[in-house]
């Protein structure tokens, strides 16, 4: 008897494990979201990339290979990215259903139109992207048109819950559309944003707001003095606030900012890993209040 | 490595070349009409008056993805003569002069200009080829295909490559952290490493942490795998009596009595484990062997006398990496720890011979014993080395190196029949680097060499050096293995 009992929680298991879910490697923790959001219960997901790093510098570990390796489906930010890393990883993690052209690749950068698209690949520019600005997850309706494209490839790979993805997908585009609309409310007048890094581009486009500068002279090169010093000359009497990234150095930041008299805020572009469709609003509204209250 | 991104200069000149034979193509000409130019062929034009003449091409854009990496150096050594290290000579590819080879001189040095090409062939190919221009020479590095669709974790890799063995081995000189290779790597596998062609199996084993597994069978030439062959052992010298005619030449052949042996000679294994340490810690542990079927060597001297060495090898290794990654933006507080540990058995018959008459060789005769006798080189060499990001964009690192923990070489000790022992050779680096962006790099490194010498008297001098190194990279985005 108790080895009936034995066996059939074994079986149990092992049925457990065979109808499992997709196997989701997510490179980032918002493409872990949106991959949890339309997935549900359906998928498990492993991210690659906490939101405490910057995703473009990342380098390859081993453990990234193995989460790869069993992946059904590697869901990333794309559009060159994590040119330095993913590539490599998927390369190195031997498994062809992850080839590009496959069915278990998706790029979100792939599936919706990009800023800047066309820049002139020129690397004396910067780490520039000749294939446009990667950073599409700042812009929810992006995101909702990948969350439908992500609906209809979880399809392609599970046709049983088929429904259950494209109702997730819908529900996450209802989200992000009210979403937009109290935020170009509350954003409404905005003087501007100093960035970091081109990475907020998308949100502010959206709102409307104008972007007044980068600390970064160009992309990938860390603030100079000189750069600094005409940052503060051209913005001398305007209103505005600084938003950086928590692994950029402040030095910068507070420099322009204490000559200005403006406010620096710290915020993530990414949620925490594992974090939710709430969490990435939570998120974004943060960063609109920011941008709205000037910091304060 | 299959990033198709190709904007570098040979891809922009050929774009160059091939838009101003469209833009040349489709120039009207308004004089033409009536006029004859004598140079036109019949027919040549694009009116389209009888149909597009033009041919729908996608012209340059399957280009592999290109990739230059330039680098240079200014070395100077100021306190004391360098030498090599004592009792490596026998399996390194040249034995005289001090520095040699692709060792660098005093002066300006242009290192290898690196250029590789990539692409996917197809859905089942992958293909990259590296050449290496290095001064006058063109050498092809790396040439290899991979499979991208074999299933279970499966790869094969064929054609020359640099062998997965231990953790420096498969790196190119822009991914070091220091300007040179480590001496265990130069001197006991070669200039090059272990760079050999042939074919390598591995194999992802799918299990929750990274454990990987591979063997390589592969030709079996240079470094732990000379190989020499038979040959004829040749001199030419010159007789005749200079009073009463003419210098007549000599030619003194005879066989260097080495067999030959087809290839594959070498067969390699390693396995490389990671510990899953989440995302700021990653951690690499290696093991990896090779047995060598035939090891030969030879050395013909200008008085005819020739001496070979004929045998068979074994080595192994370990090798551990450690990173840190602090998360903090340009590389600030990043760490990576590094070392390897590689021993080697050469096992061959020894024989040092002399022409006796003008088609044989006969062993040489020293302390009242025939030059001819067996035995066993026993060497091995180790290095650790840590690198720290002190500030964004910049790190520093040390790294300590020996050679020769034991040294029993190849040089033969006539009179004793036996082959000699050396002492250790040490060696310490200390380097600073400045990365401008991720494609371009200075470096300053000094070294301290205190090596064994071969008369016997142990580390008499030890030598100093400096170096400053510019690398950068051009085209491609470099992806960096982990």
């Amino acid at each position: 008897m108790l080895n009936r009992i034995l066996l059939a929680t074994l079986l149990m298991m092992v049925s457990g494990l065979a109808s499992a879910q997709l196997n989701v490697v997510a490179s980032t923790s918002n493409m872990g979201m949106l991959a949890e959001t339309v997935g549900g219960e359906h998928v498990s997901v492993r991210v690659l990339a906490p939101p405490d790093r910057d995703a473009h510098y990342l380098e390859v570990r081993p453990n990234m290979m193995v989460a790869l390796r069993r992946a059904d489906l590697v869901v990333s930010v794309g559009a060159e990215l994590e040119v330095g890393w993913l590539p490599l990883a998927i390369e190195r993690s031997n498994n062809p259903r992850l080839n590009p052209g496959r069915s278990g690749y998706f790029e979100a950068g792939a599936q919706v139109d990009r800023l800047d698209e066309g820049a002139p690949a020129d690397r004396s520019l910067g780490d520039v992207h000749p294939t446009g600005n990667p950073h599409v997850y700042m812009d929810p309706l992006r995101m909702a048109d990948v969350a439908e494209a992500l609906a209809e490839r979880m399809a392609e790979l599970d046709g049983d819950n088929a429904d259950s993805f494209r109702r997730n997908a819908a529900a996450f585009r209802d989200q992000a559309e009210s979403a937009v609309e109290r935020w170009r409310e509350e954003a409404d007048g905005a003087p501007g944003v100093v960035l970091f890094h081109e990475d907020a581009k998308y949100l502010l486009e959206l709102l409307g707001v104008p972007e007044l500068g980068y600390l970064e002279p160009v992309p990938g090169v860390p603030p100079t003095a000189s750069h600094l010093q005409s940052l503060v000359r051209g913005l001398d009497g305007r209103e505005g606030v600084i938003i950086y990234s928590g692994y950029h150095s402040s030095r910068g930041p507070d420099f322009v900012a204490g000559e200005l008299g403006w406010n620096t805020v710290v915020l993530p572009t990414n949620v925490e890993v594992g974090g939710s469709a709430e969490d990435y609003f939570a998120l974004l509204d943060r960063w609109v209040s920011a941008i709205s209250r000037l910091g304060s | 490595m299959s990033r198709i991104n190709a904007a570098s200069l040979p891809v922009g000149l050929a774009l160059l070349i091939a838009a101003s034979g469209a833009s040349a193509q489709q120039q009207q000409n308004p004089t033409r009409v009536g006029a004859q130019d004598p140079l036109d062929s019949q027919g040549i034009g694009t009116y389209n008056l009888a149909g597009s003449r033009d041919r729908v091409t996608s012209g340059t854009a399957f280009n592999p993805a290109i990739s230059v990496i330039l680098d240079g150096v200014y070395k100077n050594t100021f306190s004391g003569e360098a030498h090599s290290p004592a009792g490596f000579d026998g399996g390194h590819d040249h034995s005289h002069g001090h520095d040699h080879g692709h060792g660098m001189e005093d002066g300006f040095n242009l290192r290898e200009t690196e250029f590789a090409f990539s692409a996917s062939v197809d859905n089942y190919f992958d293909a990259i080829a590296i050449l290496a221009v290095d001064g006058d020479n063109v050498e092809l590095e790396e040439a290899y295909i991979t499979t991208r669709s074999l299933p279970a974790g499966l790869q094969i890799k064929a054609g020359k490559f640099l062998s997965d063995i231990g953790y420096i081995n498969k790196q190119h000189p822009h991914d070091w952290q220091f300007v040179d290779r480590p001496l265990v790597s130069e001197y006991l596998f070669g200039d090059h490493g272990l760079q050999d062609v042939g074919v390598q199996l591995s194999w992802l084993a799918p299990l929750p942490f990274y454990s990987r597994f591979g063997i390589e069978v592969l030709q079996g030439r240079g470094g732990i795998a000379n190989y020499v062959g038979s040959e004829e052992h040749t001199i030419v010298g010159y007789g005749g009596d200079p009073g009463t005619e003419g210098p007549t030449r000599l030619r003194w052949r005879a066989d260097n009595d080495l067999d030959d042996s087809s290839g594959p000679r070498l067969v390699t294994a390693f396995a490389k484990f990671a510990p899953d340490l989440g995302y700021s810690h990653a951690a690499q542990f290696g093991l990896s062997g090779g047995y060598v079927r035939t090891w030969q060597n030879q050395e013909g001297h200008s008085s005819g006398r020739l001496e070979t060495w004929d045998g068979d090898a074994w080595f192994a290794g370990v090798d551990a990496v450690y990173k840190y990654d602090s998360g903090r933006a340009y590389g600030h507080g990043n760490w990576v720890v590094q070392g390897e540990y590689f021993y080697r058995e050469i096992d061959v018959d020894y024989a040092s011979r002399d022409f006796v008459d003008g088609s044989t060789l006969a062993p040489t005769v020293s302390g009242g014993t025939a030059d001819v006798f067996s035995g066993t080189a026993k060497q091995d060499g180790a290095y650790l080395q840590a690198i720290y990001g002190f500030a964004p964009r910049w790190n520093a690192g040390l790294r300590a190196e020996a050679l020769g923990l034991t040294n029993n070489s190849l040089d033969p000790d006539r009179g004793n029949n036996r082959f000699e022992s050396f002492g250790t050779s040490y060696r310490y680096a200390a380097q600073v680097s400045f990365m401008p962006t991720e494609f371009s790099r200075i470096r300053l490194q000094t070294n301290y060499m205190d090596y064994a010498d071969d008369n016997g008297d142990d580390h008499d001098h030890g030598a100093w050096s400096v170096m400053l190194q510019y690398n950068v990279s051009l085209g491609v985005h470099g992806a960096h293995d982990f």
